[in-house]
């Protein structure tokens, strides 16, 4: 029976949680599950992965949009239905992957993928750039202080050639979020870029008092910086200090009559040297080493150049097997920002909580010119 | 012919990475929610800032979580997308599908909303982007009815729960992540979809130290897999990567010349603990002095195998960096066997749950919470014994907070015996 | 109705000028109950139409339920363009 509007509780179900994973598996994941004995990538973007028992399982990796139409969806699907008998499965950093059991269905099926025009790009393997996690920017967003969707397009249609190559000194992960509230939790990649807001809110007198409970909007700012005030009038508003804005957008969140968004306050901000794995060194924080891009639409070109330039500075220097944040730590962050030509300022010295680790204290730096 | 003139957006049709106009725009000639929504995208590249409001009642019936409310702040240029909320859908563990259940996603999320999807969000979910507040119940009955499947997490509540590829097709994973995830999520369906936290928490699981989900960054707790016994040696297959006859690293690296494999460079000089040899003919590995950091084993998959003794290490209190800053999660349990049920790590997480919503101030993560109260204090009320692998290093300062229990004695003291002995 | 939820609607009464409450607020309208087992009242009060829930998508609050005027504002709060 349809969802009967008139009588919303009939035949509710609730609690049912996801979809048991072990009904989508293909035939070859469930006979070899915890069987794998060895993969190899074939050509970037493209793996194998060898059971125990003899089995191959082959996997084409394509990037995607991480925004997606249903025809889109579907015409994945129009190719898993003709190669991998129907069974496909999505990355954690939005790629997709094709999965091919049968060995002849291989070149076809990327031979098929390299048909449609680019929407399908091979690659995301290895020692390069995979695709870049990200939030949701203007399409969805009401604190975003840049289009997620919109510059990871810019930034991918630039370095395109470390997506479907191996060439890097090591793996390269790319984050997008649209304000410092992180949704993405980007924190912690090679190189970041995280959308800030530079103006602290503005008060919409005329409709605070309609729109917003002010101790809610008073209590959503994290630093304290929004006071309530009484007007001449009698009436009730808030005040911000402005010292303490941190530009995170909470108590526009709670409260509409405090907007903050602004063509000429946001941007981007880039962050680098991050990691997860706990590969040879420690997972590590991304550190900001560019506090300001302004939004450049549609291609936001100056953050372009300054991702691009990062990356081929760390390709000509760094070490094998060295991330990013390794690199930067075994030259010195003071040669890091010699050899990227980025003008270190005031703005990257810490002075949040907890500063007092990031300053050095010692006399072993290095000169720079 | 387009509903709305899109000269910024059609910029980015162009270029070798796929483009989300292109996709957008041929959603947009059936669907005039996207149609309007494109409008409003391009009126954002124009003004360069968004124009969406946050919406906090939108929701379906009962739960406290899974919609994002979301409205524009221009209904009357761009009126079909003025109601633009999200649902999020509760992903299959690993994210592998059938193409039959998309395509009934598929239609499903045609005849309800805006056709638009992420695949997938941040925190792992199906993302059905664009729907107006009407459609809210009717789109979750399908979903519950049609595709058996729930909504995801969202607010204060525990968040969709996600994992790695694990042992589907990864010889590297320690543990059967997609077990685990699966089970908690339904083992704790009331808090995911009825927020009773004081904020949000989220479960990662990664089945081996290279945390291909990022457990480690952004989950309040993080399940990692590892193991205790010695990394198993084919010590014929490491001959082969010396002499040439395998690619190191699967191929991962074979985009450069990088020069002949070099063994002591590549992997004995890089052990972080140097608890490797090679003499030309053996590879020794002293497993004791191992800290499994996947290094030798992802150069030499063929080589080299994690250990049988498999289970994980559980970490806590990962997040972004509001507030406190970011934290990524500590290690409190080197090891923990993980077999479903999974009693002992529900054991564990019941009494976490029970301290922070005790404790935990309003938006407080747990590992803020942590860094307020003290690991001390967290350990103590999971009942977990202090030990050495749980810090960097011990404590640079003396001042510790000594309770009366831990001094021979007791606090209390005798003044007038004192003052007997010591004028005053 | 349970003294409990009773208690819950009063302590909403009470705090005039603040229509929504985050859980850790509330628990304080039923001195002395943990929090675990305060939900399940919360989350009866959800299912009989009392208590409805408030989201900023990372955070959840509580309202009382048949505050429509709110729900009203939020979709149709926005002036842009009427002039």
């Amino acid at each position: 029976m349809p969802y009967d509007s008139a009588n919303p509780m009939k035949d509710r179900i609730t609690d049912i949680g996801p979809v048991h994973y072990e009904k989508f598996f293909p035939e070859i994941v469930k006979k070899n599950y915890g069987k794998w004995d060895y993969h190899e990538i074939l050509e970037p973007g493209v793996l194998v992965h060898h059971s125990e028992t003899g089995d191959d399982l082959y996997t084409v990796r394509v990037g995607g949009t991480r925004i997606m139409s249903v025809y889109f969806i579907r015409e994945i699907c129009e190719i898993a239905d003709k190669y991998c008998d129907g069974s496909l499965r999505f990355t954690t950093r939005n790629n997709i992957e094709f999965l091919v059991a049968d060995k002849s269905k291989l070149q076809p099926l990327i031979d098929d993928l390299r048909s449609r025009g680019n929407k399908f790009p091979i690659g995301g393997t290895g020692a390069g750039v995979t695709n870049i996690v990200h939030t949701q920017g203007w399409i969805h967003c009401h604190t975003a202080a840049v289009d997620a969707s919109g510059a990871v397009k810019s930034i991918m249609d630039e370095i395109y050639s470390h997506f479907g190559n191996m060439t890097l000194p090591g793996h390269v992960r790319i984050a997008v979020a649209c304000c410092l509230n992180m949704c993405g939790a980007v924190h912690a990649s090679d190189i970041a870029i995280v959308g800030i807001h530079r103006k602290p809110p503005m008060i919409d007198e005329e409709y605070i008092n309609k729109l917003c409970e002010l101790p809610l909007a008073i209590a959503a700012c994290p630093t304290g910086a929004i006071k309530g005030v009484k007007k001449e009038d009698g009436s009730r508003s808030v005040q911000v200090n402005n010292d303490k804005c941190m530009f995170c957008g909470n108590c526009f969140t709670m409260c509409p009559a405090m907007p903050m968004n602004d063509a000429e306050g946001d941007g981007v901000a880039i962050l680098v040297g991050g990691k997860i794995s706990n590969r040879l060194t420690k997972p590590q924080f991304s550190k900001v080493v560019i506090p300001f891009i302004p939004n450049e639409t549609p291609r936001w070109p100056s953050m372009v150049k300054a991702v691009k330039d990062i990356l081929e500075a760390y390709s000509a220097d760094a070490n094998k097997y060295e991330r990013l944040g390794d690199w930067a730590q075994r030259i010195g962050w003071e040669r890091f920002f010699e050899k990227c030509e980025i003008p270190f300022s005031d703005k990257l010295i810490d002075d949040y909580r907890f500063a007092y680790p990031s300053w050095r204290q010692s006399t072993l730096f290095k000169w720079t010119d | 012919m387009p509903k709305h003139d899109t000269p910024l957006l059609d910029e980015l049709e162009s270029g070798p990475w796929p483009s989300f106009v292109t996709d957008m725009k041929k959603m947009a000639e059936k669907n005039e929610m996207v149609a309007d929504l494109l409008g409003l995208l391009e009126l954002s590249f124009k003004d360069k800032v968004g124009h969406w409001k946050h919406g906090g009642i939108a929701g379906v019936f009962g739960y406290g979580g899974g919609v994002i409310g979301r409205y524009s702040d221009r209904p009357d240029l761009f009126p079909a997308a003025a109601a633009f909320h999200t649902l999020r859908v509760n992903q299959p563990s690993s994210k592998f599908y059938t193409t039959e259940y998309l395509k009934k996603l598929c239609d499903l999320w045609e005849k309800h909303g805006s056709g638009l999807t992420n695949m997938h969000g941040s925190t792992g979910d199906i993302i059905l982007l664009g729907a107006k507040t009407e459609e809210l119940e009717p789109t979750f009955f399908d979903l519950t009815h049609e595709l058996d499947t729930d909504l995801g997490g969202s607010g204060s509540n525990l968040r969709s729960p996600s994992c790695c590829i694990g042992k589907a097709r990864c010889e590297y994973s320690c543990l059967d992540t997609q077990a685990l995830c699966h089970d908690i999520t339904n083992e704790y369906q009331d808090e995911l979809h009825r927020p009773a936290f004081p904020y949000k928490f989220k479960f990662k699981i990664s089945g081996c130290p290279n945390d291909c989900v990022a457990s480690i960054a952004r989950s309040d707790c993080a399940v990692i897999g590892t193991w205790k016994d010695d990394i198993r040696i084919d010590q014929a297959a490491v001959k082969a990567y010396v002499a040439g006859e395998f690619a190191p690293n699967g191929g991962a690296f074979s985009g450069k010349d990088w020069g002949p494999f070099d063994i002591d460079k590549e992997v004995i000089g890089l052990c972080p603990t140097s608890c490797m040899s090679w003499d030309g003919s053996a590879l020794k590995i002293n497993n004791r002095e191992c800290t499994r950091c996947m290094h030798c084993i992802s150069v030499m998959p063929r080589a080299l195998k994690v250990g049988k003794e498999q289970g994980a290490s559980i970490l806590v209190g990962a997040k972004a960096p509001i507030l406190e800053g970011a934290q990524l999660a500590t290690l409190v349990i080197p090891f923990m066997e993980m077999q479903a049920p999974f009693d002992e790590f529900k054991e564990f997480i019941d009494k976490v749950w029970d301290w922070w919503m005790e404790e935990g101030r309003n938006r407080e993560r747990l590992g803020e919470l942590i860094q307020r109260k003290g690991l001390q204090e967290f350990i103590e009320v999971t009942e977990i014994e202090a030990i050495p692998q749980m810090i960097e290093y011990p404590r640079e300062n003396p001042y510790i907070f000594w309770k009366e229990e831990d001094v021979e004695g007791g606090f209390t003291r005798d003044i007038h015996k004192f003052r007997k002995e010591h004028s005053i | 109705m349970s003294d409990e939820k009773q208690a819950v609607l009063d302590y909403f009464a009470a705090k005039k000028g603040k229509s929504k409450l985050y859980f850790s607020d509330l628990l304080k309208a039923v001195p002395g109950s943990k929090p675990r087992q305060f939900k399940k009242i919360v989350n009866e009060m959800i299912q009989e139409g009392l208590l409805v829930y408030w989201s900023s998508g990372s955070t959840t609050m509580y309202m009382l339920a048949g505050d429509g005027q709110l729900a009203a504002e939020e979709a149709g709060m926005s002036d842009a363009g009427k002039e």
